[in-house]
């Protein structure tokens, strides 16, 4: 599967295998002893779990200590206090998912500045450039998942149907690919579609924005909403309110899994690989702490999810989280 | 945010008597502001030193452009002995900018402050087959999500647009008026007529060389560097040079061809475009593939039917042999170019950029080892060269300043500084006149009767 998106700066996307750990590596890591620290959006999400789930596996087999996994709740103010509290107890890098843009900058800049390595997933807060201030980006093919989410949701629009796109409302990476690459394929593929966009400004109240989206325009036929999580919570808006339609998102968490598996409004999802992804970043943060060249932007491909294919998906999925615990 | 700029008040020809500052201080205002957001001056004091104007004239000077918006004394300074100064700051978020950058294969779009800080940008591949038009009305899209996302009360004060070509530069000062020549695809297109008409915003187009200079000299690694020598290699390999801290576009604006230069490589004799850019580098590895010489390439080429320039660099990085020598000998040719350059400029850096040099660390070492070795050593003293970090930003960020210079240019600020906006300069209002005949010319040569090039259509998509 290729990628279809470029990185935030324009960048061609690498493959994980570019960072693969040779014995060498792996016996220079352990010598070393690192230490580091993961800072993330939030850690009670299937997505999450599985990244930490891959991270612990390479530092595992590496001999590197974790030591902390803190979240912030989406809030930007809150991730800038535990950065700045972060950097004070000088790990030696930081593997960290900015929740925010021009907001938080200047604070990873302090934990560049400090001589702290910087691993990013999915998203690089402005002004930020690979090399100089963070080491690597991880992220999905998050162009491509946007896409995945038009092409399922299309099959089940009428001609001339209309579509609401829950989009969030902040700077973030991902889910402005995902936003502009399903209006891109609809326009390309379904011009027929009418779009209508509203904006959430946090995952509780994605429900109601949906609800006022429907209401200002009755004739939508389908949703697309930009990350799982926030559909769950769309999904319960829509049956409290008596509505039922068709629901394509990104990331197969396991109530999404299990809402698409049991016929329920989502009828289609964008998945990422975020165990894969947790391995990629921790292997570039090896190769980063050993002083070696990683690239800038490395990607993987989104899987399509349908009611068809879910099983199959899933053991996919788990399948490589699967092999690898078995192999270790 | 900033709300909208205050209402414009045109000066007041009272007729008779001195004239106010309003009517007769253009210059001197336009001065002061362009101190204070440059950062040069902060103070009332530091502008009295910077400006050498009385202070009189200054504290008349900040209080009218407090007045009409431009500026505002907000923080308290540092104290240097007597009460602490207040700080003067020009609103940076009266307006935004929109840029673009246009190239072989890929579209970025970008919106910035009045300071040419971006603030969000998105890069995305050309699809297979896209032509000048549908490119055109991808940057049209691209533009109305951007605003909508990000500044959706805020006017648009200016857009720069990155090209894949020269730009001959028609004196058509302070604003472009028409699109001009920079690719033979593009000559049907009214690119420059219909974002202005679009977006009722005065429009710069600049060759993508030129604007990716700009961008590594004000945000990349030659921030506060007064000479430095760019190098994109892809398709093309261009130069852009900064010298004295200015960039030097050449007669025509078309300065840094250095791809037109003639090359040898082994018996091999011509320009540096054919033996070192990535069509060199694809159809080496392409033969490479099926040669059976590259393992590597042969899978690339039965999998996807083709061998690209970039997948023979991450061939290369990945250890491929034959893909090794292959960059490994664009890299030497481009080095000659550049020791030369180097020989002749004397730059403190020197910065390698394009998809070539962003894949891959080879071409960097190749051109490393030629200039180090074929250049004065007075010149390679304190010489840098090393692969630039904005990738596709820099052109967005050089394309944001295009228009920051331009706007606040002193021949052009003191036409509009006293009306709070550019888009109220008068010569700007002429054009949207002139630029509306532009566009119904052109509808009627697509056979659109209406006026609205078939470009301008969008499926319905409301933020």
């Amino acid at each position: 599967m290729s990628i279809s998106g470029l990185g935030p700066h324009g960048e061609r996307a690498a493959s994980p295998d570019r960072v693969a750990l040779s014995p060498d590596d792996i016996a220079s890591a352990r010598a070393a002893q690192f230490r580091v620290a993961i800072a993330l959006h939030t850690a009670i999400s299937d997505w999450s779990e599985q990244q930490i789930a891959g991270i612990m596996s390479i530092f595992g087999d590496c001999g590197i200590t974790v030591t902390e996994v803190v979240e912030c709740n989406f809030a930007p103010h809150a991730q800038i206090q535990l950065l700045d509290r972060l950097r004070e107890e000088k790990p030696d890098a930081i593997i960290s998912i900015p929740v925010a843009n021009a907001k938080v900058a200047d604070a990873y800049r302090r934990v560049s500045r400090a001589g702290i390595r910087l691993l990013l997933l999915d998203n690089v807060p402005t002004g930020l450039l690979p090399g100089s201030d963070y080491a690597t980006l991880v992220s999905a093919d998050n162009f491509g998942l946007g896409a995945i989410g038009a092409s399922l949701l299309a099959e089940r629009i009428a001609k001339g149907g209309a579509v609401g796109v829950l989009a969030y409302d902040s700077e973030f990476f991902v889910t402005n690919e995902r936003e502009i690459a399903f209006e891109k394929w609809m326009r390309a593929n379904r011009p027929d579609i009418r779009m209508f966009v509203r904006k959430f400004d946090t995952i509780e109240a994605a429900g109601q924005d949906a609800l006022a989206l429907i209401a200002a325009q009755p004739e939508l036929s389908g949703l697309f909403v930009v990350w799982d999580t926030p559909a769950l919570r769309v999904v319960d808006a829509l049956k409290q309110a008596g509505h039922s339609l068709p629901i394509t998102t990104v990331d197969l968490g396991r109530e999404t899994a299990a809402e698409l598996a049991s016929g329920g409004m989502i009828c289609g999802i964008g998945a990422q690989q975020p165990y894969l992804q947790g391995k990629a970043v921790s292997q570039a943060c090896v190769l980063a702490l050993l002083g070696k060249q990683t690239p800038d932007w490395i990607a993987l491909p989104g899987v399509a999810v349908s009611r068809e294919n879910i099983a199959a998906s899933l053991l996919a999925l788990s399948g490589a989280m699967l092999d690898h615990e078995n192999r270790r | 945010m900033a709300a909208n700029p205050p209402p414009v008040r045109p000066p007041q020809n009272r007729g008779r008597g001195r004239p106010t500052t309003r009517e007769s201080a253009g210059a001197s205002l336009g001065a002061v502001l362009n101190l204070i957001r440059s950062g040069q001056a902060t103070t009332r004091q530091e502008l009295e030193r910077e400006s050498e104007l009385g202070r009189a004239v200054v504290a008349d000077r900040v209080a009218t452009l407090a007045d009409i918006g431009l500026i505002a004394e907000s923080e308290l300074g540092p104290a240097t002995g007597g009460r602490a100064p207040r700080l003067l700051q020009f609103r940076k978020d009266l307006g935004c900018m929109l840029t673009a950058t246009l190239d072989h294969s890929e579209i970025g779009v970008g919106i910035a402050n009045l300071s040419g800080e971006l603030f969000a940008e998105h890069h995305e591949a050309h699809d297979a087959g896209a032509d000048a038009r549908s490119m055109s009305q991808r940057i049209l899209t691209l533009f109305d999500w951007m605003i909508a996302k990000h500044a959706p009360a805020m006017p648009v004060w200016g857009i720069g647009v990155s090209v894949p070509g020269p730009v001959v530069d028609g004196g058509d000062l302070p604003f472009m008026a028409r699109t001009p020549s920079f690719l033979p695809a593009w000559d049907d297109i009214p690119l420059l007529e219909l974002l202005f008409d679009r977006f009722a915003a005065p429009v710069w187009l600049r060759s993508s060389i030129e604007t990716m200079t700009m961008g590594e000299r004000f945000a990349g690694a030659g921030k506060a560097l007064d000479s430095m020598l760019f190098v994109k290699v892809g398709q093309r390999i261009e130069a852009g040079l900064v010298c004295e801290g200015r960039l030097y576009r050449g007669a025509q604006g078309a300065a840094g061809l250095i791809g037109q230069m003639p090359v040898q490589a082994g018996d091999r004799g011509s320009t540096l475009d054919a033996l070192a850019g990535s069509d060199m580098i694809a159809s080496e590895g392409l033969a490479a593939a099926k040669s059976g010489k590259s393992p590597i390439l042969g899978e690339t080429l039965r999998r996807s039917g083709d061998v690209g320039a970039v997948d023979v660099s991450q061939a290369a990085q990945s250890g491929d042999p034959a893909s090794i020598e292959i960059l490994a000998r664009s890299g030497r040719l481009v080095g000659r170019s550049v020791a030369m350059l180097a020989n002749m400029l004397n730059p403190r850096l020197i910065v390698l950029s394009g998809t070539m040099a962003q894949t891959n660390d080879l071409l960097l070492a190749a051109v490393r080892e030629i200039v180090y070795g074929e250049s004065h050593p007075l010149v390679t003293r304190d010489l840098v060269i090393a692969k630039s970090q904005m990738g596709s930003s820099a052109g967005l960020v050089g394309a944001a300043m295009v228009v920051v210079e331009s706007l606040f240019d002193p021949a052009c600020l003191k036409d509009w500084v006293i009306l709070g906006t550019p888009l109220a300069h008068p010569k700007f209002l002429s054009l949207r006149t002139s630029c509306k005949s532009l566009l119904a010319d052109f509808a009627a040569r697509q056979d659109q009767p209406d006026g609205a090039p078939e470009i301008a259509s969008a499926t319905r998509y409301s933020p």
